[in-house]
């Protein structure tokens, strides 16, 4: 555990650097995984040395994606709660309705979202590559397996037409037909949902989900109790999907019959951040109700960047200024919970993850079918980001190991 | 517009949602009938039941014929509990205030469920799930056939119930004038509490195949009674027929609309709308569903 910090076993005791989030929590969508496990990376930090000997003070806030709400919350973490750096929060808006005011106050945000916001705006940084490019490489995975026309279905809310392009653009650069569906959720009636999509894919087709897990899972068993599963070439989902849960509540039988698009890496990987995490996880993430998935290895990724950032912090001064700075400099992150090196650095747009694996359920767990694969380039926002890249090499270049060599380890 | 071929398979799913909005919205119009009770926490018990009996196969080792017994018994005694302690106190209140009271008891019993099994996904197949047969190309699993089989079988055996017997007759009796079966000797309270078991037993078993056909989800499960309740509605929370046929009417629009993509993602709407013109046609003739009890 003492990977976590420079000083094992060493309470930090000094003036506390204050950080703060905004994260979804309402009936059906519950992402608060993600900041009370950047909490558990901090606490460990805290007991390991702090950051010069100043502990992480980590305050968050639950919202229920009302604006004005959440407009709120960013206001008080500056004003009332004084946090010089916002960091692993995990919204499904929140990207969307505070960026204008972190680019005001110059607040370069690492979380996890889903708003295009989080992606396309130069304030914002995510360990994630959210909905769109993820769908984006499952379309890709079904389509190597095989299926000639994809029948893509999403949840009915706000943003799923710019959810939509990206599947469209790359299916039409892979020349396979695509339909789009929405459903409105909570799904009340998966059984016809799942005919309608086997029906719209056909035989040589595959059906693509974006939904959170469990209506995921209603459409996947519906399918599943109909005999449908066979009917089409091949079944893909988006990250939500890539957790233990799905796969254990799907059973044996769609074992390698669904293909996952995983943004992060398996958890039970043997790489020594994913070890580092399940340590962190089971010493300090009580409060992760989720356990081990997708989204709790974000929150662990966006608290091991801003440790990261603060321990390159020359001198003793931890105000906005310098920590978002150092926020803004982190670039060439190489961890082995995601395919290549993670940066931020001063760009109109932020997608540092975009390549990654596809996974597919195996005996109630999820593993590993295909390993690091470019999200495709069809995708506008995915070739912008590659041109950023080719402009500036040392993004992706791997400067740092993560975790920071720690005293004694 | 999709061919008849295409259809098909989607009356086989209409036809088995139907039947469980037919059996929950059962459950509802006989609670109403005997006590005045429009039950809105219906779907929250079923919910609650089912989560429970997932629990107790996964986490406590239970097999699964006690676990969904202790469903469908759980649904009986929460909803039993709910009637006798706010049953008599609400009693003289307006109709509307005891269907909110209930709102107060899903809304609890969902925060219970949204705080203990957050939403995270999960699944309780029913073994009668993983086999069927085909007609005409169509699958049906058997717990597709029970539905339907069940809802008709609640139909038949409460309209028997309440011509035939004597806790029958009283809960009938109720239903027309709740002062003047009690100055006759019913004992009313007895009979409500009848009801309200067995209401609640619908419930559960409601919910348990509710999780298997729609999704074990909390929110779900709880809000998927306002189908019911526009069946219920439709019979203007009298007629157990009426409800019946509005009940497999309302799942079978939903399920045909499905594969028509240009209305499909508006099917939702379908027991509103269903409920609306229903509602604007009778009401017409015989006055509104909620004072229906009393006339």
């Amino acid at each position: 555990m003492s990977k976590c910090g420079t000083k094992p076993g060493v309470k930090a005791t000094g003036t506390p650097i204050k950080l703060g989030a905004i994260a979804t929590k309402q009936p059906g969508t519950d992402f608060t995984d993600g900041v009370n496990m950047a909490q558990a990376y901090f606490d460990c930090v805290n007991d390991n040395g702090g950051i010069n000997g100043h502990p992480i003070q980590y305050k968050y806030y639950e919202e229920q994606t009302n604006p004005a709400q959440i407009a709120g919350f960013a206001h008080k973490l500056i004003q009332s709660d004084k946090v010089v750096g916002v960091v692993g929060g995990f919204s499904i808006i929140e990207c969307a309705v505070d960026h204008k005011y972190w680019e005001s106050l110059g607040i370069y945000e690492i979380d996890a979202g889903i708003a295009p916001e989080c992606y396309g705006t130069p304030n914002s940084a995510a360990p994630n590559m959210g909905p769109r490019y993820s769908s984006d490489g499952a379309v890709q995975g079904v389509v190597r397996a095989g299926a000639k026309k994809i029948a893509f279905d999403q949840s009915n809310v706000p943003g799923t037409g710019y959810i939509a392009a990206g599947p469209t653009s790359v299916a039409k650069s892979l020349n396979v037909p695509i339909q789009q569906f929405k459903d409105n959720v909570p799904i009340q009636d998966a059984n016809s949902v799942a005919l309608k999509l086997v029906q719209a894919a056909g035989p040589d087709g595959g059906v693509v989900l974006n939904f959170t897990p469990p209506e995921a899972l209603k459409i996947l068993q519906a399918a599943q109790q109909q005999g449908l599963q066979d009917r089409v070439k091949a079944w893909g989902c988006s990250t939500p999907c890539n957790t233990d849960f799905v796969a254990k509540a799907l059973g044996t039988q769609w074992d390698g019959k669904l293909l996952v698009n995983a943004e992060l890496n398996v958890t039970d990987s043997a790489d020594p951040q994913d070890t580092l995490y399940r340590a962190v996880f089971n010493k300090y993430g009580s409060k992760v109700s989720g356990g081990l998935g997708s989204f709790s290895q974000m929150g662990f990724d966006m608290g091991q960047f801003t440790t990261q950032a603060l321990e390159s912090i020359k001198g003793n001064t931890y105000d906005i200024k310098t920590v978002n700075t150092a926020l803004k400099n982190l670039k060439g992150i190489k961890t082995g919970t995601l395919c290549r090196p993670w940066y931020y650095g001063q760009a109109p747009a932020h997608i540092p993850n975009n390549s990654d694996w596809t996974t597919t359920p195996n005996h109630g767990k999820m593993v590993i079918k295909d390993g690091c694969i470019p999200i495709s380039a069809a995708d506008p926002g995915i070739a912008q980001v590659r041109g950023i890249e080719q402009k500036d090499p040392g993004l992706t270049s791997p400067t740092t190991n993560l975790p920071p060599l720690a005293a004694g380890s | 517009m999709p061919s008849w071929e295409d259809f098909k398979p989607f009356i086989v799913t209409g036809l088995a949602l139907g039947g469980v909005y037919a059996l929950s919205g059962v459950g509802m119009v006989v609670l109403y009938r005997a006590t005045g009770v429009l039950n809105l926490a219906f779907g929250a018990v079923g919910a609650m039941g089912a989560l429970l009996s997932w629990q107790l196969i996964n986490h406590n080792g239970w097999a699964e014929g006690p676990a969904f017994l202790f469903c469908v018994l759980f649904g009986g005694a929460i909803t039993l509990l709910y009637g006798v302690l706010f049953g008599p106190p609400l009693s003289s209140r307006d109709p509307l205030v005891k269907a909110v009271a209930t709102l107060g008891l899903a809304l609890i019993l969902l925060g219970v469920m949204d705080l203990v099994w957050s939403d995270k996904a999960r699944s309780m197949i029913l073994p009668t799930s993983n086999n069927g047969f085909e007609v005409s190309d169509v699958f049906v699993n058997y717990t597709e056939v029970i539905a339907m089989g069940f809802a008709i079988a609640v139909v038949t055996f409460t309209s028997a119930f309440l011509r035939f017997t004597k806790t029958g007759t009283a809960m009938r009796a109720l239903a027309n004038d709740r002062e003047i079966t009690a100055t006759l000797g019913v004992p009313v309270r007895r009979v409500e509490a009848a009801a309200w078991l067995g209401s609640g037993l619908l419930s559960g078993a409601a919910g348990l195949l509710l999780s298997n056909l729609v999704g074990l989800d909390a929110a779900t499960l709880t809000f998927l009674v306002i189908s019911s309740l526009a069946a219920t509605l439709i019979g203007r929370l009298r007629s157990i027929t009426v409800t019946f046929v509005a009940a497999l009417v309302i799942g079978l629009v939903d399920a045909l609309i499905t594969p028509i993509l240009s209305i499909s993602e508006y099917r939702d709407m379908t027991p509103f709308v269903l409920a609306t013109v229903a509602l604007l046609v009778l009401s017409g003739r015989r006055g509104s569903a909620l004072t229906g009890r009393a006339g």
